[in-house]
């Protein structure tokens, strides 16, 4: 069905550069979302370096406070909005048209607009770091009234650049719906799509659900600031907690929009990996709709300490505890899915197991977080801070990694190497456990998060120290992971299913024609790949 | 099953033990108040359950990673290609709900003894202290009008009930001292209600757990419980004192309102230098600056009393302005 007929492209367009700048291929705008938000991470993690070096040893004078302060704060909207959202619309790119057999996203050049505007928004953040009175310092969540009262321009600057990326991140989110709804290919009905269009189209909505809010929040500050109203000044009987009601209606399914697709990368990567098909796939796929749901109904959770009425505090407990039940459901399928199965431990497994065991971890503080009264203790603390790092690094960033070793040979047509590979899973899993893991206790212990230094004395030093070393040790598994995509380049061929992968990406060539398909097989299950190989075995074709 | 599931239980009290024992982190600092006690309590509660999920989770992840190893098999053998199990999967759906439902009814059977706070009538009566957060300090006020910063004094074994606020013009705090209950948010504009009862006499720190600027890290608080009698006697005291303008206020309030940006001494941090400074012998001067703010200082004292402004003053002239 796929034709084979690409218009003329003038010859100024075919340039290195100028084939990239002018692409509406949904393949090489994938593929420019990935480098961009790889860029942005390797900024924003060394960020998280420069605040873990500050805090290695008590009373630390490596940064001054307002640098600290700023880089708390770019270190967080950097990884949230510059890097795990857009690195998943820019798998998400690459992957949907490919594995639901289309030619490309349904809005191609809408896409590219997505693409160009996430890249200026990101640049408009971090140059912000040279705005009169310097970058944002009021941490990524920007309450009111500090981010009112913070003077010079970088608040201003941070608002605009999250207004951008806004109008990008909805463009791109219409577009997945519009491309998962219409384009899908024969036979390929909602229970046989791969479970991670599920989990892309599950995304989209929540991000044109709940994005609007972050923008109506923003704006009304920008007007507080600049404009002379006062919607969230207490001193003009504006309301400071209205804010954070606005904030966390995005905010907290925004914890979701950067995990459910990667839950979708993982559900895609154990089966093949264990030589089975996913246990229970409807359960998986429609525990992602629920935890969208009941996404948008816990945000207060991060409010337990503003005095709510205890009814409130406990709807939202309640609320919160409800949404680990289908989470725990994908858990203990994608156990099931490891049972009896003949498991490849290549490194986009290693990543996924990886994943499995640290996201669970994450996923039980987070029970602790739920009540409220617990929450007392424990809320706007380092455990806190270890908390979402588990689940948005441990779950998110090694789901992420995990992506890229499986898809990387789809991508580019090539290997990386599985001992180096190897190598950078360990670091970075290990690292990434001795730098989190004791940051439970530190919050235990009383300390704050966002604060630039503490006092000598108690367990503190040590746990900082720790933290600190664990840093370094993660960000040398990152080098190795680069150093293994640099080799890449001269690395072996991969053939069109390296993996013997289900999912009708595999089906094409690596990487795949600008046109995706000559020809897209009947969808007759979730796993048209493994249909196709069983009827060539019985063919005696195999 | 039965005998992984006594395995479980076994490691999650094994944990739980020496969570109690030792506590290098394992749990919520040591609790010196029965609403902290509490607290501990639903934190024990929880860590039962999520224990033995965590014990459950990543033991059968290690037994089938192990188990199910390709070991020789390539990778066209098929593992079992078994699809689902509804049973299993309704199995894990309802047994975590029942979890849950265990761990909310605990939390709402410790909630009244952790927030309600004890009554005035009840024994032992009661002292109500008005807590306000400001950038960067904390400023307390006693029921007789004694004003302290940063320090709360307070009798063992009487309850204290704290009203915890900020002023309109400043930002959102947050009040936390562990050892003694949950954290609430000091904000701009509304009020909330906490309350501790020190079981023994020592100094329970604390600091500021809502980011609120560029001396976040510098907003500690501390309380100071001390046996019923001679909490009462420096109350009278200290009332007596700062009537008559005698009392260490000045002190206490230049160390902890002035000190956190213009340094310990008065040398000059973030704000300019004040020791040595002529023009801080001029109380009026002052109270413009401190009233209203200048650049990037915030308006400090803009809803003092006058005691606490002249003791301000009084101090400043006195031991900073001569450089003393």
């Amino acid at each position: 069905m796929a034709v084979n007929a690409e218009p003329p492209v003038p010859a100024w367009q075919r340039g290195r550069v100028a084939s990239w700048l002018v692409t509406v291929d949904h393949k090489r705008i994938g593929i420019l979302y990935i480098v961009t938000s790889g860029l942005f991470f390797l900024a924003g993690g060394l960020m998280a370096v420069l605040m873990r070096t500050q805090l290695a040893q008590a009373n630390g004078d490596f940064l001054t406070r307002d640098s600290y302060n700023e880089v708390m704060t770019m270190h967080g909207t950097t990884m949230i909005f510059l890097v795990v959202v857009p690195i998943l619309a820019g798998f998400g790119n690459f992957l949907v048209p490919l594995m639901i057999g289309a030619r490309d996203m349904a809005f191609p050049r809408l896409n590219a607009f997505s693409y160009w505007l996430f890249l200026f928004g990101g640049i408009v953040l971090l140059l912000s770091f040279f705005a009169k009175g310097g970058a944002a310092k009021s941490g990524w969540t920007a309450y009111p009234p500090l981010s009112l009262v913070q003077s010079g321009n970088g608040q201003d600057l941070w608002i605009l650049a999250l207004h951008i990326l806004t109008i990008s991140s909805l463009a791109g989110a219409i577009n997945f719906i519009v491309t998962i709804h219409n384009l899908r290919t024969e036979g390929m009905s909602w229970t046989r799509m791969p479970l991670f269009i599920w989990s892309i189209g599950t995304y989209a909505v929540l991000l044109v659900a709940v994005l609007p809010a972050l923008s109506a929040g923003l704006t009304l500050l920008l007007l507080d600031r600049n404009a002379g109203t006062h919607f969230f000044n207490p001193d003009e009987n504006g309301s400071a907690i209205l804010y954070q009601h606005v904030f966390w209606f995005f905010g907290h399914p925004e914890v979701y929009i950067m995990i459910l697709p990667v839950f979708g990368m993982i559900s895609e990567i154990i089966p093949v990996f264990a030589r089975k098909p996913i246990f229970g796939y409807r359960a998986v796929a429609f525990s992602t709709a629920g935890i969208a749901f009941f996404s948008m109904l816990v945000w207060a959770h991060h409010m337990f300490a503003v005095g709510m009425p205890s009814f409130l505090n406990g709807f939202f407990m309640i609320s919160s505890m409800v949404i680990a039940v289908p989470t725990g459901v994908k858990i203990f399928n994608w156990l099931a899915t490891l049972w009896r199965g003949n498991i490849h431990f290549d490194t986009p497994m290693l990543f996924a197991l990886g994943f499995l065991s640290v996201f669970t971890i994450g996923g039980l503080s987070g029970i602790f977080l739920a009540a409220f009264p617990i929450d007392w203790q424990v809320h706007d603390t380092y455990y806190v801070v270890a908390h979402f790092h588990y689940v948005l690094f441990g779950g998110s960033m090694l789901g992420i990694f995990a992506g890229l070793y499986y898809w990387w040979p789809k991508m580019f047509g090539r290997l990386l190497d599985e001992r180096l590979g190897k190598l950078s899973f360990w670091l970075i899993f290990i690292g990434f456990n001795v730098t989190f893991f004791p940051q439970h206790m530190l919050g235990l212990l009383g300390m704050p998060r966002r604060i630039y230094t503490y006092s000598e004395g108690g367990l503190w030093e040590a746990y900082n120290l720790i933290s600190s070393i664990g840093s370094y040790v993660m960000g040398a598994g990152i080098l190795v992971l680069l150093v293994n995509i640099v080799r890449a380049r001269k690395g072996p061929r991969a053939g069109n299913d390296p993996w013997l992968a289900d999912t009708l990406e595999w089906y094409t060539t690596s990487p795949p024609p600008p046109h995706n398909f000559d020809s897209v097989p009947y969808v007759a299950s979730a796993r048209p790949l493994y249909d196709l190989r069983r009827r060539l075995k019985e063919r005696g074709v195999l | 099953m039965r005998r992984s599931l006594a395995v479980a239980l076994l490691c999650a009290l094994a944990l739980s033990g020496a969570a109690l024992a030792g506590n290098g982190g394992i749990a919520p600092v040591e609790p010196a108040s029965p609403n902290a006690e509490r607290i501990n309590d639903s934190y024990f509660w929880v860590a039962i359950f999520t224990g033995a999920i965590f014990l459950l989770v990543q033991g059968s992840l290690l037994w089938f990673i192990f188990r199910y190893r390709r070991g020789r098999r390539d990778r066209t053998q098929e593992g079992a290609q078994v699809h689902g199990n509804v049973k299993l999967e309704l199995a894990w759906t309802v047994l975590p709900v029942l979890i849950l439902v265990a761990i909310g009814s605990f939390v709402f059977y410790k909630l009244p003894g952790i927030q309600d706070v004890p009554s005035a009538g009840a024994q032992g009566g009661r002292v109500d202290v008005q807590v306000r957060g400001y950038r960067y300090y904390w400023n307390f006020r006693y029921p007789n009008g004694v004003i302290a910063v940063d320090n709360l004094r307070a009798p063992v074994g009487q309850t204290v009930r704290l009203e915890i606020t900020a002023p309109t013009f400043d930002v959102i705090h947050s009040w936390w001292v562990p050892a003694l209950g949950g954290k609430f948010d000091a904000i701009p504009g509304k009020t909330n209600v906490t309350w501790f009862n020190a079981k023994a006499p020592g100094t329970y720190r604390g600091q500021c757990a809502e980011f609120c600027g560029i001396q976040h890290a510098a907003m500690k608080a501390q309380v100071e419980a001390m046996p019923r009698e001679d909490f009462e006697t420096w109350l009278d005291d200290e009332a007596r004192a700062q009537e008559a303008g005698t009392s260490e206020l000045g002190k206490e309030t230049f160390d902890g309102v002035c000190a956190k940006c213009h340094g310990l001494a008065g040398e000059g941090d973030i704000g300019p230098r004040l020791s040595g400074n002529r023009l801080l012998e001029d109380a009026k001067a002052v109270e413009v600056i401190v009233r209203n703010g200048v650049g990037a200082m915030p308006p400090v004292a803009k809803d003092w009393d006058e005691r606490q402004l002249k003791a301000l003053t009084d101090y400043l002239r006195e031991k900073v302005a001569n450089g003393g």
